[in-house]
């Protein structure tokens, strides 16, 4: 399993740089559709798989992200690259405000409170408050990609934007995993009291966990208005949170069962797309059976390099 | 004035609602600490069943013995969905860390939903009148007969359930059963059929109040469960969940309130001041209203 590991991800990230080459345009619709996913369902993982929150309300952030390209870009003519700062931006501080007052409630306490905002967001997206957000309808018609002044409009650009900041992503959760807010997370999800008991300040870091969750689920909603351009707000809804929380729990909270998710829950379909209607029927049964069949997800997440001698009784993650 | 009282009674009546379906999650987390997320979409499918048990069973006959019928066969179905449902998708789970059974709740509310569009199509049906569609005006404030119905059906099954869970002894096993499933055991309760009855009594609530949604609303969806079954699960949270009386006054409290926000601001903003205020009493309380204070054991 481990020299499987240690040869799939380089074969993965080759595979993906020539992907765009092999498929025709549709298909490369869909690839850039599975590296956006991918990239909020990662972001997810980071609050709800290594932090423990539950937070159904990712979808917010990717929102967030995404309407904040949008009105730049369309409102103020920014080109899309230039705002990618502030769709991070806005994001983390939308996840630290929001999270501020609610962390320290109890699992499904929390879980409603981020259900909740997740709606209050669409629906202020859809009253258009403030005049910006364009209604139900959303905003259409946005620049495409340009670096330099040279127009980068084919889907190929597109495809690698996506694809860089999936590997940034990637690349964030690895380095997470190894540092000391990644330990203190590892910490607070196995056992709050017992983390906050060995000085970890536990609420630091899940306002932590939510801000760069937020971050990154805004980079990634940049994407996603770069490669439709144009968002509306039934792309953000609530359902959609509950979409990638699904992902990151039957996944099992690790980057190939999250990706493997993602695939599954959005690849999938556009393949048997003559089944559409049973679509989420099916997909209703997968997970309850996944939960069944292996109750920590499909690739259960390890942590870290913890020698085996040191596991006592072999129960990881909670 | 008149706007004032003719919300309230519009609010008492939404409220009611709420509460007969917040009752079936608040029951399930009392003892399973599990938010049933299919129960709303129980609800949706109660009322597509009564509307078929009365075009295919009763041949659209509307006399109170068939209305009676209609709302006791679809309530039976529901409680033989909701058993099946506890078997099949949650008892297999009870050891399973929490967030498995989470997801598996979300996979049966997207299979009963789907299975919903699958067999009644997409489109809204309409509900059929099975009240006779009077109403009085009692000073500017209008209230039909169907209002009147539903709250008093409700609030009479509501007091049932609270004497049935406080007075006798199945429901003492209930409550034993919700503050340590294995200390209950060792009194010789058995959990599993306990937790069978809550489905059945869970259930049983929420189809009738997926057939007041019909009979009040007259368009039902398949998908109308999400909506309807998050208010519920709200009212229930906000009540305190897992607490019974807790759910009647959440569901009343959010009943109210949404048709204050509809009469006096505006019904495109309901759903974002239910959860402002939902978001407003868990941070002021944050075990809901009704919740009790649980210090946490290590």
């Amino acid at each position: 399993m481990k020299a499987f590991r240690k040869f799939s991800y380089p074969v993965f990230f080759a595979v993906m740089a020539v992907l765009p080459h092999l498929l025709n345009e549709r298909w490369q619709a869909v690839a850039i559709t599975f590296l956006i996913f991918s990239v909020v369902a990662l972001s997810q993982d980071i609050v709800l798989g290594k932090s423990g929150m539950f937070n159904m309300g990712q979808a917010l952030f990717f929102g967030m992200g995404a309407y904040t390209t949008a009105i730049l870009n369309h409102e103020f003519g920014w080109p899309i690259l230039a705002t990618i700062p502030l769709a991070i931006l806005i994001p983390i501080l939308g996840g630290l405000l929001l999270a501020g007052p609610i962390v320290h409630l109890r699992g499904d306490y929390l879980l409603v409170t981020t259900i909740g905002f997740n709606i209050v967001f669409v629906q202020v997206l859809q009253n258009n408050l403030g005049g910006v957000t364009g209604g139900p309808n959303g905003i259409f018609g946005l620049d495409s990609l340009s670096l330099f002044g040279t127009q980068l409009t084919s889907q190929v650009s597109v495809y690698y934007f996506a694809f860089a900041v999936l590997l940034l992503t990637l690349w964030i959760m690895r380095n997470l995993e190894k540092s000391k807010p990644g330990r203190a997370l590892h910490y607070l999800r196995e056992d709050q009291l017992a983390a906050e008991s060995i000085g970890i300040n536990t609420r630091l870091y899940k306002i932590f966990a939510f801000g760069l969750g937020a971050g990154i689920a805004g980079l990634a909603g940049t994407v996603y208005a770069t490669q439709y351009s144009a968002v509306s707000p039934e792309a953000f809804d609530f359902i959609q949170s509950v979409l990638f929380f699904s992902i990151v729990i039957v996944g099992g909270s690790s980057v190939p069962g999250v990706l493997l998710g993602v695939f599954v829950m959005f690849v999938l379909p556009e393949i048997f797309r003559e089944f559409a209607t049973w679509r989420f029927f099916i997909f209703g049964f997968a997970m309850i059976l996944a939960m069944i069949l292996r109750p920590r997800g499909i690739v259960p997440a390890t942590f870290g390099k913890i020698p085996k001698f040191l596991i006592k009784g072999g129960s990881h993650g909670a | 004035m008149d706007i004032f009282l003719q919300q309230l009674a519009n609010g008492l009546t939404i409220g009611s609602m709420f509460a007969l379906v917040a009752l079936g999650y608040t029951m399930v987390y009392g003892v399973m600490r599990l938010i049933n997320f299919a129960h709303g979409d129980m609800v949706a499918a109660s009322a597509f069943v009564g509307l078929t048990i009365y075009t295919q069973v009763m041949g659209q006959a509307t006399s109170l013995g068939a209305v009676i019928a209609i709302f006791l066969l679809s309530a039976g179905s529901m409680a033989v969905v909701g058993v099946i449902l506890e078997r099949v998708a949650y008892r297999p789970l009870r050891e399973a860390p929490r967030l498995s059974a989470v997801v598996s709740a979300l996979g049966a509310s997207l299979v009963i939903q789907n299975g919903i569009m699958l067999i009644w199509g997409p489109r809204m049906k309409i509900f059929p009148e099975l009240v006779p569609p009077l109403s009085w005006d009692l000073g500017g404030v209008v209230i039909s007969l169907i209002q009147v119905i539903i709250l008093a059906l409700s609030l009479v099954l509501m007091l049932a359930l609270y004497f049935f869970v406080e007075k006798t002894r199945m429901g003492a096993a209930i409550r034993a059963s919700s503050i340590d499933q294995d200390a209950a055991r060792l009194m010789g309760i058995n959990v599993n059929s306990i937790i069978a009855l809550i489905f059945v009594i869970g259930s049983s609530l929420g189809a009738v109040g997926g057939l007041f949604i019909g009979l009040y609303y007259r368009g039902i969806t398949f998908n109308m469960g999400w909506q309807y079954g998050l208010y519920a699960f709200v009212a229930a949270i906000m009540g305190g969940i897992g607490n019974i009386p807790g759910a009647m006054l959440g569901g009343m409290v959010l009943g109210l309130f949404n048709a204050f926000i509809a009469g006096y601001v505006s019904s495109t903003w309901a759903d974002a001041f239910t959860f402002i205020l939902l978001i407003v009493i868990l941070i002021v309380r944050p075990t809901g209203i009704l919740g009790e204070r649980v210090a946490e054991k290590v």
